[in-house]
């Protein structure tokens, strides 16, 4: 009987996970000054609502433009854990700590009161201990960040220096050995602690990355000494005896926390996009793939209905009944129960097939 | 589609076609793959050298240095020659499909069917008991002079007289093994798959009134292809046993005959025909004018299940302008 078709057994089929990784590199020259004069680069989108700022790689009005990330700012108005930059009077209060309460609730969670937990310095939240009230928030576009970023991989270089000259002195934010030491009392899933590994004060503790939601949140007390409860020790480009990193774009006028209750939301978005120098990061596609194998044993696939197989029904490549029969195969089909064409698989050349080989031809689908 | 290098490792380029993909997001179960077939559309075996003077090693030279092309998305274009399992190997003949006309008398001679079917899609193009259409009395045949044309079907009523029909016979056809020889069991087609646009017509036996029967659709996919699977023994308006005169030189396996019916979007509209079709066709009706006609060049693909050999056979969906 001839066939065409050749049935998959139980032992034919099996399903493997891989994960993929990319690495993300990010210059700060992108995010301030490739396209326009900063701060209004053609790259960067600001709402009406300026609740955030958005960061493309290409002008955004290009069709061609990528979405990169999102960054926000906020500080926390939940009760009990009130920052001390919260004031009615702030410029955008409530909407800075409408972005701080959001960002809180989505990623700590709530206490057994339904309360909102602000950001936990090291991840301890039945510990206490000391909370970031006031953060930059870093959130990646899918597009980057894919299924999650990836442990340990995660570094940000800010400018410390002072305004005209920021990228002067530096500080390195990394979640350094998070691949084996990450919290996982998250409702957003595992994140893990960044802290400083240059230019500080040690190496503490400066904020979070959640790695399935792509989300940075940067303390602000990156940009200031340990004098006034920062991590910068006397000697980082902070401004001379105030304890502080001349954040504002009036030079010397203001500190982050200056900036943070005193301007709009995108004013400091403004300045900490100004103080990054590069960023990068791994990301994760996590593949879940399919292998077929299909057997091809001696007596399988010899003969072909290729209509040049034949010529007046004779088969061209034998001579006589005692040649082997031979074809070559290009292309294997993958077929549901009623024979139509679910996945095509093309070898990248010609295989030929005769009695006297087997085969198995392996074909991985992911989704 | 870009070819696949192939200058060092062999690889492996697999997608998800588009059926798979419409299957997978139905999320109804019907994406399921169970089994698999090769195939070998770019070989060309006329390339296949049997005196290259260089011996047996040399014979496939030129076919294995045949570049591939990457997988192609779209299911009804790819897997177009399929590879076949036959437990034995001394085979030298393989059986083939042929197109045999109307009838065999018909395929030859000057004027005569050239290879193209015509379907006629509404009253006014096929005609009426008046004969104000291009069929004589609507039994099929066009034209009563000199030379007759022939492979004009009506599809506005295709039960209505014998008329023409597409028919393919299958066997072996060389003039080295007489017709009287029985073609083995293993070699003898009792399924066949046509795949049609479903937009523009669907498939019916050519039996008359009682004895006609429309073929039931197996599957219409993303690109509107309807699958019609037909075998021997549940569908015997439709294939019979070559026992008449063939075009197959050889000896005959079975023979497959059907008629199309025009969809009622080509019977009624002339939509289609505006966006697919175009006009400049002419056929001289039995009122002995030119009748011109808005028409749709298509294909009509018959495989054959078992032996996996294919035919396409062009089919023109004609109506009058």
């Amino acid at each position: 009987m001839a066939t065409t078709y050749k049935t998959f057994l139980n032992n034919d089929i099996t399903s493997t996970k891989t994960l993929l990784h990319e690495a993300i590199p990010l210059t700060g020259a992108l995010v301030s000054g490739t396209y326009g004069t900063f701060p209004n680069g053609d790259n960067i989108k600001n709402y009406a609502h300026g609740m955030f700022q958005s960061i493309y790689d290409y002008p955004y009005l290009s069709s061609s433009a990528n979405h990169i990330f999102d960054l926000t700012v906020g500080y926390s108005g939940i009760t009990g854990a009130k920052s001390a930059l919260s004031s009615s009077s702030n410029i955008q209060n409530s909407k800075k700590i409408n972005m701080y309460n959001q960002m809180a609730q989505v990623l700590m969670g709530y206490d057994q009161n339904g309360n909102i937990l602000p950001f936990d310095r090291d991840g301890n939240i039945t510990g206490g201990g000391e909370k970031m009230l006031d953060a930059v928030f870093i959130n990646f576009g899918r597009l980057l960040g894919k299924d999650e970023l990836k442990k340990g991989s995660f570094s940000l270089t800010l400018g410390t220096g002072s305004y005209a000259s920021a990228n002067n002195s530096r500080i390195v934010i990394q979640d350094t050995n998070a691949q084996n030491d990450f919290r996982v009392n998250s409702p957003a899933g595992e994140y893990g602690i960044l802290s400083c590994s240059s230019g500080a004060s040690g190496t503490p503790s400066c904020g979070l990355i959640f790695y399935q939601a792509g989300i940075a949140v940067v303390s602000s007390s990156v940009f200031q000494q340990t004098t006034v409860g920062g991590i910068l020790n006397s000697t980082s480009g902070s401004k001379a005896g105030a304890g502080y990193v001349d954040f504002g774009n009036t030079a010397g006028a203001a500190s982050i926390r200056q900036v943070m209750s005193g301007s709009a939301i995108s004013g400091s978005c403004d300045d900490f996009r100004h103080r990054i120098y590069n960023m990068s990061f791994n990301n994760t596609t996590e593949l879940n793939s399919t292998i077929h194998f299909c057997r091809i044993n001696h007596n399988d696939y010899n003969y072909s209905a290729n209509p040049t197989y034949l010529s007046s029904s004779k088969i061209v490549v034998k001579n006589n009944t005692q040649d082997a029969p031979v074809s070559y195969i290009t292309t294997v089909g993958l077929y549901s129960a009623d024979n139509e064409l679910l996945a095509v698989a093309k070898l990248s050349e010609p295989l030929k097939k005769d009695p006297t080989n087997e085969m198995t031809v392996r074909v991985r689908l992911d989704y | 589609m870009a070819f696949l290098d192939n200058s060092g490792d062999i690889i492996l380029d697999a997608v998800l076609t588009d059926t798979g993909r419409f299957r997978l997001a139905k999320g109804d179960g019907s994406f399921k793959i169970v089994k698999f077939a090769l195939g070998d559309d770019e070989i060309n075996y006329g390339s296949y050298n049997k005196s290259h003077p260089s011996a047996s090693a040399y014979y496939d030279l030129e076919i294995l240095q045949t570049p591939v092309l990457e997988a192609f998305t779209n299911n009804t274009s790819t897997m177009k020659s399929k590879l076949i399992s036959i437990p034995r190997t001394n085979l030298l003949y393989l059986p083939v499909m042929k197109l045999s006309g109307p009838t065999e008398s018909e395929t030859s001679g000057s004027g005569q069917f050239d290879g193209s079917f015509t379907v006629l899609t509404n009253l006014a193009t096929a005609g009426d008991s008046n004969n104000n259409g291009i069929l004589d009395s609507k039994d099929g045949w066009v034209g009563t002079g000199s030379p007759a044309i022939k492979g004009v079907m009506n599809g506005y009523e295709p039960f209505t007289g014998v008329g023409s029909y597409i028919r393919i016979d299958q066997g072996l056809d060389t003039g080295e093994i007489a017709n009287t020889y029985t073609i083995d069991a293993d070699l003898n087609e009792t399924q066949y798959i046509i795949e049609m646009d479903n937009r523009f017509g669907s498939i019916v036996s050519i039996g008359q009134s009682v004895a006609a029967k429309s073929a039931n659709v197996s599957y219409i996919d993303d690109d509107n292809i309807a699958s019609y699977y037909l075998s021997k023994n549940t569908d015997p308006e439709f294939i019979v046993d070559v026992s008449d005169a063939s075009t197959i030189a050889g000896p005959r396996g079975t023979s497959l005959r059907f008629k199309i019916q025009a969809s009622t979007d080509l019977a009624t509209s002339t939509y289609l025909f505006e966006q697919l079709g175009t006009t400049g066709y002419t056929l001289k009706g039995n009122a002995a004018t030119v009748q011109s006609l808005r028409y749709i060049d298509s294909i009509i693909k018959v495989t054959g299940a078992t032996t996996g050999y294919s035919i396409s056979i062009p089919v023109r969906f004609a109506r009058k302008v």
